[in-house]
């Protein structure tokens, strides 16, 4: 089998890469809310965990995504409250309130499915009539090509339209600004009049809602169920697009947009060309290396993120 | 200096918190004295609520579980760091039957077993060689060739597709099986081969399969076989998106997306374990290895009311045949690991 060029680069590619990256994104831009604040969010895992989790359930419970999709934003409200009162209010180290809130979210799932569907960690298979519909913007009849890029969950078009509205947040509002000074210098934005705290909560707590559509976007949206663990680590892929962004919503986007197009590029690359997988399985990787290192150079973290500010 | 302090102490967190997800329950005195036997069973990664390999294990232990004077007790490990405490928690606690469902227990099983040569162990997909281990292993390759051969009957445009969950040697099994399978039928059929992964996450990230699927849909793949695990379910849901046909795998999924999977590739798990926890009670547990093929239904492809509407009888009567020909020897199928396995030797 020899390959073809057509076959690996084509539309569907595109399309393949928006869908791939869509969770990275949402995650990704829950983490600049809340490391912009200050506040390291290494609990984006935990959180698309809970989101993709309560989304599924209550879409099988209700039989509407919608209903699940908010439920799926409430929850990660809830845990984004856990991680800002841990880190915020009690000044806990943030890497260790992430590992936990991400060490939880392996298990809770387990439990609560055990209790609602005497099952361990995964939801019944949804009917397509209850997933996320997909958008049709375009007739795949007339245009194939556009209808395969443009017609997606409507997850995918929030994702795109939220990096325009955090760019937007972060440089133009007075939300953003205050924002960025208590992630730069508390001390300052306090003697300014800003409440630290409750900005920061804010940060954390905005980060909660978008990692936990993230989740959201992967159970029923790409998918119609829950599996233990089906993030598959893409909470530390979107906060490494993160940084790879230097925090910055446009940067984020891009980064995520090419691990997106790395990973598509290797699924297709997959048994067509005379490679060994192993090799190919890594491309996204090496590829977000060779950049992060021969392009980006030096990421500066806002300056006060990590740690606790204390009022005089 | 806080940092260091910080992942420390993240770390003796998580070594605090692991090892509760493995955790054995001890015996409580209501269910003791009425039991001939105990038999623990440490499950895969995937978790018995996987719809296909575990799922086939647990069937076969609640029904020994139902028919059978035996306490039964499993454990769902959280990661693979916490297979061996469970295999070990259930050797201290003296289990008379303690079986490792997947490939990766294999070692593990043999060091556990190698300390408790009184206790009996089940190994499933794997081998081993000490006296009181049986390793259960299917003839994965014969039962694929049979899914290959329907879905070769069934392509209109000459190209299937699979989908495995690790690019293991086990796995290639199945692919090579229905490649041979699907060839026999249509010598010019294309076969597009593709991998979720190669660590075990490959079992448990239904995104990564679904988007595998679309990718082999788009390339003119109308039927997939998955072999994927939970990942596979994300095959299935490619396949209702796009009005094309699946192929389940190790347990009877048919009924998970009615109308979309053709077939199943039956392993029948279910019934190994039921016999050897019934061999086990009776006093007659052998090690070894048991192989379990077409010869002997350890492996089958699915046919129910789900799908008998989607398989014309010719090419029921024709796949019957080639089971006849493939027991009969008539038919030889390739059995990819083996294969890689002389191979490895022979370097």
């Amino acid at each position: 089998m020899e390959l073809t060029f057509g076959e690996i680069i084509n539309y569907t590619l595109i399309a393949s890469t928006l869908r791939l990256a869509t969770p990275l994104i949402l995650a990704s831009l829950g983490g600049l809310y809340s490391e912009r604040a200050g506040v390291i969010n290494i609990a984006l895992e935990g959180m698309m965990l809970a989101g993709a989790f309560t989304a599924a359930t209550v879409t099988v419970l209700t039989g509407n995504p919608w209903v699940g999709t908010l439920a799926a934003m409430l929850a990660g409200l809830m845990v984004a409250l856990l991680h800002a009162a841990a880190t915020i209010s009690f000044r806990a180290d943030h890497v260790v309130s992430g590992t936990a809130i991400n060490l939880l979210f392996l298990g809770v799932p387990a439990l609560l499915s055990g209790a609602l569907f005497e099952s361990t960690g995964a939801t019944p298979q949804l009917p397509r009539e209850q997933v996320l519909p997909d958008l049709r913007i375009f007739d795949p009849q007339s245009s194939p090509a556009l209808a395969s890029i443009f017609n997606q969950k409507p997850l995918v078009s929030l994702a795109l339209a939220m990096v325009g509205m955090t760019a937007w947040i972060l440089g133009r509002t007075r939300f953003g600004l205050r924002l960025r000074a208590v992630g730069e210098n508390p001390e300052a934005a306090d003697t300014a009049g800003i409440n630290v705290s409750r900005m920061r909560y804010a940060g954390v707590l905005m980060s909660g809602v978008l990692a936990a559509l993230g989740g959201a976007y992967l159970s029923i949206g790409q998918n119609s169920l829950f599996t233990r663990n089906m993030t598959a680590g893409r909470g530390f892929i979107a906060l490494a697009a993160l940084i790879f962004g230097k925090w910055s919503p446009v940067g984020a986007m891009l980064a995520c947009l090419l691990f997106g197009l790395a990973e598509a590029v290797a699924i297709r690359m997959q048994g067509t060309v005379h490679l060994p997988n192993q090799f190919v399985q890594l491309i996204p990787y090496v590829l977000t290396m060779i950049v992060l290192a021969g392009f980006i150079r030096r990421a500066t973290p806002p300056a006060a993120l990590g740690t606790a500010y204390v009022k005089e | 200096m806080k940092r260091l302090r910080a992942i420390l102490l993240t770390i003796l967190l998580m070594h605090l918190l692991l090892p509760l997800t493995g955790c054995v329950t001890r015996d409580t005195a209501a269910d003791s004295g009425s039991y001939r036997a105990k038999v623990g069973i440490v499950f895969d990664i995937g978790g018995k609520d996987d719809r296909s390999f575990n799922a086939a294990a647990n069937v076969g232990m609640l029904r020994a579980k139902r028919d059978l004077p035996i306490l039964l007790r499993d454990v769902e490990p959280g990661d693979p760091t916490s297979l061996e405490p469970a295999l070990r928690a259930f050797s201290q606690y003296g289990y008379n039957l303690i079986t490792g469902v997947g490939f990766a227990q294999g070692p593990i099983v043999a060091q556990v077993a190698a300390d408790y040569p009184r206790l009996h162990f089940v190994l499933i997909d794997s081998k081993s060689d000490l006296p009181n281990v049986a390793s259960l292993l299917f003839k994965e390759h014969e039962g694929s060739f049979l899914v290959g051969m329907i879905a070769a009957s069934k392509s209109q445009t000459g190209i299937l597709g699979f989908v495995g969950g690790m690019d293991i040697p086990l796995i290639h099994k199945f692919a090579t099986g229905y490649e041979e399978g699907a060839r026999y039928v249509n010598p010019n059929i294309r076969v597009l081969r593709n991998y979720v992964g190669i660590t075990d996450a490959a079992w448990n990230n239904p995104g990564k399969g679904r988007e595998l699927a679309n990718a082999q849909y788009d390339q003119g793949a109308d039927v997939i076989f998955q072999a994927a695990g939970n990942s596979g379910l994300g095959v299935f849901d490619a396949a209702e998106a796009y009005h094309k046909f699946a192929i389940g795998v190790d347990s009877n999924q048919n009924w998970i997306k009615p109308g979309f999977i053709l077939t199943s590739m039956l392993k029948r798990i279910e019934n190994a374990v039921y016999s050897i926890v019934r061999d086990e009670v009776e006093g007659r547990f052998q090690g070894g290895v048991h192989i379990y093929g077409l010869e002997n239904d350890g492996v089958d492809y699915a046919l129910d009311d789900y799908n008998r509407a989607l398989i014309p009888p010719e090419v029921i009567a024709r796949v019957e045949q080639a089971k006849r020909d493939i027991v009969a020897g008539k038919i030889r199928v390739t059995d990819a690991m083996a294969e890689e396995e002389s191979r490895d030797r022979a370097k």
